[in-house]
């Protein structure tokens, strides 16, 4: 039997540094916690009040749970409602965010200045957020799902415009230099070559957008528009949580099925 | 013209966009019908909406009474400072619910669905819906806006986590807990590396997505800069309210910038 005789008395370490481990995750996170820890400070939050009060959370949760049905007309007539103001700005705000998209994307038009133009514009309105746009749309067009649905658009073709905007120019130029070359004028190219292309991605920005735009409305309530949002706000402040209860299981489920119907639509056309 | 044949799978393609986009259009019309709805009428009253634009919204006013600005900006910060400290805190949450979360991962695998469906729950569910039962239990402030803008980020990147985790190779942790390694030491010298790239990632985003809503939950009495442009436009001082509307719109862009920017770095 042979035995080791040679091994060191205290074995060298190994070195296993990772060569593409990055040495700026390490400063990234001791900035990210001393700015946390500098904005908890800034916000100087009453932390025994909000611990004191936290079993209430539990009432309230329990009150929550007593679903009442009582009122199932105007929660599912509020649901409609939501659902449409989300179906309809969906829709809208793609047919405009398909046009501007046009104008967003370098390889339709190839105007210099015109897409750097747009871009900044559209990332001006999608930084503000929606229910701004909503509250505003309420003072011109008053109460109601037009307000609604106007003020969902201007953030939905914002958002639309970016999305379209990036998957046309993920198309090769190659497919585009093709149609050229036949002396297609440029909104054909469009028409033929870059809009079946980018159907894919549309449909999933459609799909993702949906999702959005239905949790926002359900919001939009909240701020003083209806819908379902309304229902919930107006439960909780007047003490029927049964209903609240309710509403917010709706909003749940809804919000839930709507992500399931694309992730199954999305893996079809894949 | 000849009519060429498409091969099967693009037919099938084909039909499935048809059939999404006919079923789109019907319920756009049945929508529409339900609302009563004109897509035109924002058009047709172009003149109001136009006056409004052009008389009490431009140009923006820089309130200049005293201290009026000063709160402005200040109410800007605690903004801010919401949606990044909310971010961290849940974030730090996230990775420790997330490892178990995945099923892979977690020392006990049967407990994954019950943390999945937690946290698919809570996500789910808007920030300002959590908002307001918050509000009904622990009172209006800054500090409920940051409870709710923390459970909601959490139950987000719970499922962030969980699937990045799920995405990395589980070679190393195989090996790993093969030569004896415990649980916590697995999770730092085979998890970490492999997914701290892909959490930072989700991170930033989640700033981005939190700094937006941290502006809506002031809104509804979560402080910051929400509910001060909430009473400006609430007291018909539309000028006010657009200067502030501007402000929030430097401060997305900003903060986009910087994290995309961070994004491209971190990502080397």
């Amino acid at each position: 039997m042979i035995l080791p005789t040679d091994t060191p008395a205290r074995p060298e370490r190994i070195r296993v540094g990772c060569a593409r481990g990055n040495r700026l995750i390490p400063a990234f996170l001791c900035g990210t916690a001393g700015l946390a820890l500098l904005c908890l400070l800034y916000l100087d939050l009453p932390w025994l009040r909000l611990a004191s009060r936290v079993p209430d959370l539990g009432g309230v949760f329990w009150k929550l749970a007593h679903l009442d049905f009582t009122r199932w007309e105007l929660i599912l007539s509020a649901l409609l409602e939501t659902l449409c103001v989300a179906l309809l700005s969906t829709f809208y705000g793609m047919l405009l965010g398909l046009f501007f998209g046009m104008f967003a994307a370098d390889n339709v038009f190839r105007i210099r200045g015109l897409a750097r133009t747009v871009q900044a514009f559209f990332t001006f309105l999608r930084a503000v957020p929606t229910p701004v746009w909503v509250l505003l749309m309420m003072v011109c067009l008053g109460m109601g799902p037009a307000a609604g649905i106007a003020g969902l658009c201007v953030h939905t073709t914002a958002f639309f415009t970016r999305a379209f905007a990036q998957s046309f120019e993920d198309i090769p130029a190659e497919t585009l230099e093709a149609l050229e070359a036949t002396g297609v004028g440029r909104v054909g190219v469009f028409l033929n070559a870059v809009l079946p292309s980018a159907l894919a991605p549309i449909v999933a920005w459609i799909g993702m957008r949906l999702e959005i735009n239905f949790a926002e409305c359900a919001i939009l309530g909240m701020v003083g528009a209806g819908g379902i949002g309304f229902v919930v706000a107006n439960g909780i402040q007047n003490y029927e949580y049964g209903m609240a209860g309710v509403a917010i299981l709706l909003v749940f489920l809804l919000a839930t099925a709507i992500e399931r119907l694309f992730v199954l639509l999305r893996r079809r056309l894949r | 013209m000849m009519k060429m044949d498409l091969p099967p799978h693009v037919q099938a393609e084909r039909r499935t966009y048809t059939v999404f986009f006919a079923i789109l259009l019907l319920l756009v019309g049945l929508c529409t019908f339900h609302t009563g709805f004109n897509p035109f009428a924002p058009l047709l009253e172009h003149e109001a909406f136009w006056a409004f634009l052009s008389e009490d919204f431009f140009p923006p006013r820089i309130p200049l009474r005293a201290g009026r600005l000063g709160a402005i900006i200040d109410s800007l910060l605690v903004t801010f400072a919401m949606a990044f400290a909310s971010a961290t805190v849940a974030a730090v949450l996230a990775f420790l619910l997330a490892l178990f979360a995945s099923e892979r991962v977690s020392p006990l695998p049967r407990l994954a669905p019950v943390v999945r469906g937690l946290a698919t729950f809570a996500r789910n569910i808007p920030a300002l819906v959590w908002a307001f039962i918050l509000f009904s239990s622990l009172g209006i402030g800054t500090g409920v806006g940051f409870v709710a803008l923390c459970i909601s980020s959490c139950a987000f990147m719970v499922r962030a986590f969980a699937d990045t985790m799920e995405g990395v190779t589980q070679d190393s942790l195989e090996s790993l807990q093969s030569v004896g390694a415990t649980f916590p030491q697995r999770v730092i010298h085979g998890l970490l590396p492999a997914c701290m790239g892909g959490f930072v990632s989700w991170f930033l985003y989640c700033v981005e997505v939190n700094i937006r809503a941290s502006a809506v939950v002031g809104m509804v009495g979560g402080g910051g800069v929400g509910l001060v442009l909430f009473s400006y436009i609430k007291s018909f001082n539309y000028h006010v309210a657009f200067f502030i509307i501007l402000l929030i719109g430097a401060l997305v862009i900003a903060v986009d910038a910087i994290t995309g920017w961070l994004r491209r770095e971190l990502s080397r």
